[in-house]
């Protein structure tokens, strides 16, 4: 499995794509939480990774989009498939390395931490740094779930557009699933169950630097499932 | 030993493969032909565990290759039509990414394969920038990688000029020894230089499955006979 890691990741890293990608990502959520951070006036990350959730709905998608779509396209899946390797260890060495991607996206984003941690100790009034620590891990593990949504969305075509527009809107409604706007159109039942479906829901323990066991479990059989499915995929045999 | 029993394979109503058998032993070069459509890389595909037959059985190494997938593959090499290869890698970095997942982990295999298809001067050129004929001979040189006994090849020498196709059919007779080869190909004169055994399938069916004709020529008559 390492050496399908390690294509995987070199493909990005020997590429402008994943550059541009992780470039691009780290200036949008850099940016988006700089600009306000003197109107809202107080000294929290929460803002940030309030934003976080929005950027990932349109960046991972963006990195996962070819991964198996590609490799059907242009038929180097079937060079794969004759090799002796496992369905399974294709798609988590693929997983593993958007996940990668991501990690280094959100470590060009520790300047945000970082310096907040710096200039409100000059105020004497430092954040907390173990609630920074945990809202990041949530993000990760959000992260985890939408790259296992867009890499069962890539499974399933041979057009990366195709499976960048289904991943941003499934991402998308399971985002507006814990939206006021969701809450008062749908009746109670159905909205309590949408709420919990939603990883905004169960990311904003973690916002507030709470690891709440239930939490993890959900992340990770949300993306167990997703990849789950994605194996069943390649391992049809029709 | 490969042995196909009775498989059939249907995609949708289309009726790829139907009702083929045959075996392939230690030692034999199968020339596998047919005009398109006729089933051939169906069945080769069928082999590799690659689709799953309608009906019928497919072994190799007493194995079914789709219930032990890894098993069987250890022992096959497959070079598949239109040879697609991961075109941003270079030369030599593809067939060491081929050699680990082989567990062929010695360096000193990758640059053995690398001089049997005579690709040294490329072997730090990306896929994406070789010639048609440089192209197949890195398939088949991840194709041959950890010395597998089984090779599969789906029409090596197609799209090659006169040159290059001369290199690839002296290729596959160097390697033959102690292997079973199945190739299959459009060139008539190539089967007769390199086959030991024939096997003709004409609309997913098998019309010939025996020896090859000793006279030269004999091949395309045989085949304008069955198929034609």
């Amino acid at each position: 499995m390492k050496s399908l890691l390690k294509k995987e990741l070199s493909f990005y890293l020997n590429n402008p794509l994943g550059y541009i990608v992780i470039i691009l990502f780290a200036v949008f959520a850099n940016f988006m939480f700089v600009k306000d951070i003197f109107v809202v006036g107080s000294a929290s990350m929460r803002p940030f990774f309030d934003i976080l959730p929005w950027l990932l709905m349109i960046f991972i998608p963006a990195l996962t989009m070819r991964m198996i779509s590609e490799e059907k396209r242009t038929n180097t899946m079937e060079v794969l498939l004759s090799l002796p390797v496992s369905e399974t260890q294709i798609v988590v060495s693929k997983f593993i390395a958007v996940w990668i991607l991501t990690l280094i996206g959100f470590v060009l984003t520790l300047g945000l931490p970082i310096s907040m941690y710096v200039l409100t100790g000059q105020v004497g009034g430092r954040i907390y740094l173990p609630e920074v620590f945990v809202g990041y891990l949530g993000e990760l593990l959000l992260a985890a779930s939408f790259i296992a949504i867009s890499l069962f969305y890539s499974s399933l075509t041979k057009n990366q557009i195709l499976a960048f527009l289904a991943s941003v809107i499934t991402i998308f409604f399971l985002i507006i699933f814990s939206t006021d706007f969701v809450a008062g159109v749908l009746p109670p039942v159905l909205q309590s169950v949408l709420n919990y479906l939603s990883p905004i829901v169960q990311l904003s323990n973690f916002v507030k630097g709470v690891i709440d066991i239930r939490s993890i479990f959900y992340f990770l059989s949300f993306t167990a499932l997703f990849l789950f499915l994605t194996v069943v995929d390649l391992e049809r045999r029709n | 030993m490969i042995t196909v029993k009775n498989v059939t394979k249907q995609f949708g109503k289309t009726q790829a493969v139907n009702d083929v058998s045959f075996t392939a032993q230690k030692g034999e070069i199968i020339g596998f032909l047919g005009p398109n459509g006729a089933g051939k890389t169906t069945t080769m595909r069928l082999i590799l565990g690659l689709i799953r037959p309608t009906q019928g059985e497919v072994l190799v190494n007493r194995l079914d290759p789709l219930a032990h997938r890894m098993e069987t593959l250890q022992h096959i090499g497959y070079l598949p039509e239109n040879n697609p290869l991961y075109g941003e890698m270079k030369v030599r970095e593809y067939l060491s990414f081929v050699a680990e997942i082989k567990g062929v982990s010695n360096e000193e295999d990758v640059s053995t394969v690398i001089g049997q298809v005579d690709i040294s001067e490329k072997a730090q050129a990306k896929i994406e920038e070789l010639s048609r004929g440089y192209r197949q001979r890195v398939g088949l040189a991840a194709a041959l990688l950890g010395n597998p006994h089984i090779l599969i090849l789906d029409e090596p020498t197609s799209g090659l000029d006169p040159i290059e196709q001369e290199k690839i059919k002296n290729l596959i007779k160097k390697t033959a020894k102690n292997k079973i080869i199945i190739f299959s190909t459009h060139i008539l004169s190539e089967v007769e230089d390199i086959a030991t055994r024939l096997v003709i399938v004409s609309r997913g069916t098998v019309v010939y499955d025996g020896d090859k004709p000793k006279r030269k020529g004999g091949v395309e008559k045989l085949f304008k006979k069955l198929v034609v």
